[in-house]
């Protein structure tokens, strides 16, 4: 707590945010064994409990947790690194450049990260205001961003707008000029992995009164925003959305967020005609704060199979030294980045990672009543005080600060002293599949 | 004059109490000393006290933890997370029996939530199974992203048809002197790609056929039944298809209604040519078991012009493949013959969730029949596994009604149609008809990973 509780209100947030953060520094010690009902096949125990180690300590864990994969039995779960033999391996003084371009276009604005990952786009609604406030404080601190989400942009957040993209989504909640001047980066989000081909979903329960003044709804009523953009059905009128936001702010780069159909080449390639800077291929294991389970699994394809086919795609159009591709929808490890981008990409958008890194237990129940219980992905105002902003952001930036170790690591034994060189390197992967999930 | 298909659902509880997912376990020792912890630090005061970490209303019983309401738990983690020292969340080893292999306890779980409420399953965070897998599993159905054949929508804003249509459908007609000198074809259809397969022998009770008859009723769409019960249950109706075995083949006599559509059980052109004469408004539909390949290219070269396709409740064929690669070999092979458009398929068999129903059709069928499913929408217990329809085995529950099981078999119906919606509206498809084995739009796990992979080392397809 950064301040001494006064009310009976704060005592209690205390109380429990005290115990909340034993806990999570308790169990990834594995002083109590591993929770026997946390996990799943994407995110097993071993990779929730290591995340939150990585989010106290800044390191990847060395007490045998699982840390790099899940136990999914496909993707990225049944490949691996090619490593060097350790006699090619860097120096460990070696120097190791992650920092990627995000406009390879060769005009508008140079904007270049650091690391090869910036923020989702999680809306104000679907996560806490504190929430918000942690992510982008941590992408000032990493010189790399984090991005609004569809449901508007919080006056809190102003002063970290050098950090922070807006999306415009097809609800166009809180979507005002100012909110696309603000902005170096729009992001037109046209489609989510975790629901392609539907529309933003914020249940009733969690539209109270501030969420929806910011949205301008009705509070306590549910938000399905619509599907698809009602005034694009083509690349040209993609275009004309493209010209509209800059002539409000001629200096942003834009971005453009799809979801992953079979065409997904074919959508990759009208964006970069269309004047994107940026692609976000988003697949379909991707995260949500709530999302019609049939979507979750079943429409679209993950992430880790749509990005080869953009990556080859674009380069037998020529263009793909043009255009950044940014994979999301399921990257929880470093080792999850690298392995995407040697698949293609050119970097990766984290979301559900965060939300561990937070404390989040991944139990899915972020969509009803009032919404998370550990203040994540909730419009509570009690519940929202269990994270507080600056313990958001320090935890964040310990969780960049292992991803960027790791990353190095990885480079090192693969023999790259650069992270754009690891882009399209499949011959750096190996698989190994049938492996059975768990 | 048109009529919006629409079903009613209504809130329909379970009278079976299903077991608690989780197991909440708190050491009365560690609770006891917690408390007198507390007390200390916070000098009694009970609103500090007894504020309890759980929002869902496990620990607010009249004796909070030392009584745990682990009905209520929903696995967020949070009690074990705060205090690991003295509560436990545990995965409920009684939901094991749930269901069998095949139908999981996780699918029950969802088919009963449809049942009892028939809405869409809508839950936070992304998705938590494994990559893929054999079958259902291995399949992606399509989305259409900015670029869309059309302008459908869902939630109601526009119109996506669910219709099929069940008959023979020829190319074209002929005429002479302005009218038709082709026989009429004989077709209908029905508002949803679904009908409803008779249930095992074992449950051929008068309640449980009286609640499918009516719930297909209340549905407008066909049910499945023995020629042979339909006169000792008393049941009648359009909607009823009597299935006809040979050796049974007298009960037919006393049928004292014309169904839409009559089932034979077996492949017997005999049989065929006279049941179509007896019922000659009627449409006959053959029943096979997959793979039938051979069998159906013969029976269509014979006439028959709908094929109810069936593969076990596991979804397996005689031979160990899937449905998934059946539907797709008797659709491939009706195209090969250049027929396809011509007949229906029904298919059935380990259809169990409301996304098979469309990756069926894309598969190649017109529409699926349903069988474990409404059994568990009625509560039903496995009796260990239930592969066939020969062998499997089900409890009903005990306290059952009629207007209960068909409030529950509607819910269902309503919650997948509205989830067949959803995968359409993302597909951009006005039709389902339009879906039928559209394997351009829908992307096979073998497929992609063949694509993505195969050139990295050590890829076996």
């Amino acid at each position: 707590m950064s301040a001494k509780p006064e009310s009976i209100e704060q005592i209690i947030a205390h109380k429990h945010i005290e115990c909340l953060h034993r806990g999570f520094h308790v169990w990834p010690a594995l002083e109590y064994g591993k929770p026997p009902a946390m996990g799943d096949s994407r995110w097993t125990a071993d990779l929730i409990l290591s995340t939150w180690m990585q989010a106290e300590t800044g390191q990847p864990p060395s007490n045998g947790l699982e840390y790099r994969t899940g136990q999914s039995g496909g993707g990225f779960d049944v490949l691996d690194l090619k490593f060097l033999p350790r006699e090619h391996w860097l120096a460990d003084n070696a120097v190791i450049d992650l920092s990627i371009p995000l406009n390879r276009r060769g005009y508008d604005r140079e904007i270049r990260i650091p690391v090869p990952f910036y923020g989702a786009g999680m809306s104000y609604g679907s996560i806490s205001e504190n929430v918000m406030l942690a992510r982008a404080m941590a992408a000032r601190k990493w010189d790399t961003f984090t991005c609004t989400g569809e449901g508007g942009y919080p006056a809190s957040l102003v002063s970290y707008k050098d950090h922070v993209i807006t999306q415009i989504a097809t609800g166009m909640f809180g979507v005002r000029e100012e909110t696309i001047q603000y902005a170096p980066i729009i992001e037109f989000k046209y489609a989510q992995g975790a629901k392609p081909g539907l529309g933003g979903h914020l249940l009733g329960d969690k539209a109270t009164t501030t969420v929806a003044q910011m949205r301008e709804s009705v509070p306590w009523v549910s938000l399905f925003s619509p599907f698809p953009f009602h005034s694009v059905y083509s690349v040209e009128d993609h275009k004309k959305h493209i010209d509209w936001v800059k002539t409000i702010n001629p200096a942003a780069l834009v971005s453009v967020k799809v979801s992953t159909p079979t065409d997904i080449d074919m959508v990759t390639v009208g964006s970069y005609y269309a004047g994107a800077h940026i692609v976000q291929i988003d697949g379909s294991y991707g995260g949500t704060g709530a999302a019609p389970e049939i979507a979750k699994k079943n429409i679209a394809m993950p992430t880790e199979l749509a990005i080869p086919r953009v990556h080859r795609y674009l380069v037998a159009e020529g263009i793909r030294d043009e255009l950044v591709v940014m994979a999301s929808g399921g990257i929880r490890t470093a080792h999850d980045l690298a392995k995407v981008i040697a698949l293609g990409a050119d970097g990766a958008i984290l979301g559900t990672a965060e939300l561990v890194a937070l404390g989040c237990t991944r139990c899915s129940n972020c969509e009803r009543g009032r919404g998370c219980p550990f203040g994540l992905t909730t419009t509570d105002p009690e519940l929202q005080r269990l994270v507080e902003p600056e313990w958001g952001a320090t935890r964040l930036s310990n969780l960049y600060q292992s991803f960027q170790s790791e990353l190095r690591a990885i480079l090192r034994r693969l023999g790259l002293q650069n992270i754009r060189d690891l882009r399209g390197r499949k011959d750096l992967l190996l698989y190994r599949g049938n492996v059975k999930a768990s | 004059m048109y009529r919006r298909y629409h079903l009613r659902t209504d809130s329909a509880p379970d009278v079976a109490t299903l077991p608690s997912p989780f197991r909440v376990r708190v050491s009365k020792p560690g609770l006891a000393g917690f408390l007198l912890k507390e007390f200390v630090q916070y000098r009694g005061n009970r609103t500090i006290m007894l504020n309890r970490p759980c929002m869902y209303g496990v620990f607010s019983g009249p004796v909070g933890g030392f009584a745990p309401r682990e009905h209520l738990c929903v696995g967020c983690l949070r009690c074990t997370t705060q205090y690991p020292e003295f509560v436990r969340i545990l995965p409920n080893p009684a939901r094991s029996f749930l269901g069998d292999s095949y139908f999981t306890p996780d699918r029950v779980d969802a088919v009963c939530y449809e049942a009892r409420s028939g809405k869409i399953p809508v839950k936070g965070a992304g998705y938590r199974g494994p990559f893929g897998g054999d079958g259902w599993d291995g399949l992606w159905t399509d989305m259409s992203e900015i670029v869309r054949p059309t302008r459908d929508g869902i939630h109601g804003r526009e119109f996506i048809s669910t219709v099929i249509d069940i008959g023979a459908k020829p190319s074209r007609l002929t005429f002479a002197d302005g009218k038709p000198s082709c026989e009429q074809p004989q077709l209908f259809s029905i508002p949803i790609p679904v009908l409803f397969d008779a249930p095992p022998a074992s449950l051929l009770a008068e309640t449980v056929v009286k609640t499918f008859t009516a719930a297909a009723e209340a549905t407008e769409t066909l049910i499945v039944l023995p020629l042979e019960s339909l006169a000792k249950l008393a049941v009648r109706g359009r909607h009823i298809v009597p299935l006809i075995t040979r050796a049974r083949l007298g009960a037919l006599h006393a049928l004292d209604f014309e169904p839409a559509m009559l089932e034979l059980d077996e492949w017997d052109q005999q049989l065929f040519a006279q049941v179509q004469a007896q019922f000659p408004r009627s449409v006959i539909c053959l029943r096979l078991e997959l793979p039938s390949t051979d069998a159906i290219l013969q029976a269509a070269g014979a006439g028959v012009r709908v094929f109810h396709l069936l593969a076990n409740y596991h979804g397996r064929g005689s031979d160990g493949r899937f449905a998934t690669d059946l539907f797709r070999e008797a659709h491939k092979a009706l195209v090969a013959q250049r027929c396809r458009d011509e007949v229906t398929i029904l298919g059935g068999g380990g259809i169990i969730a409301a996304e098979h129903v469309p990756k069926a059709i894309i598969c190649g069928c017109d529409g699926v029949s349903l069988d474990t499913p409404l059994l568990v929408a009625l509560q039903a217990e496995f009796a260990g596994e239930a592969v066939s329809r020969n062998t499997g085995s089900f409890k009903l529950p005990s306290r059952f009604t009629v207007g209960w099981g068909v409030m529950r078999i509607t819910n269902l119906i309503a919650s997948w149609r509205d989830q067949l919606l959803e995968v359409m509206g993302a597909m951009g498809l006005r039709e389902v008809r339009r879906m039928r084995g559209e394997l351009g739009r829908a992307m096979f796990q073998t497929d992609l990973e063949k694509e993505a992979f195969s050139d990295i080392a050590g890829y076996v397809s």
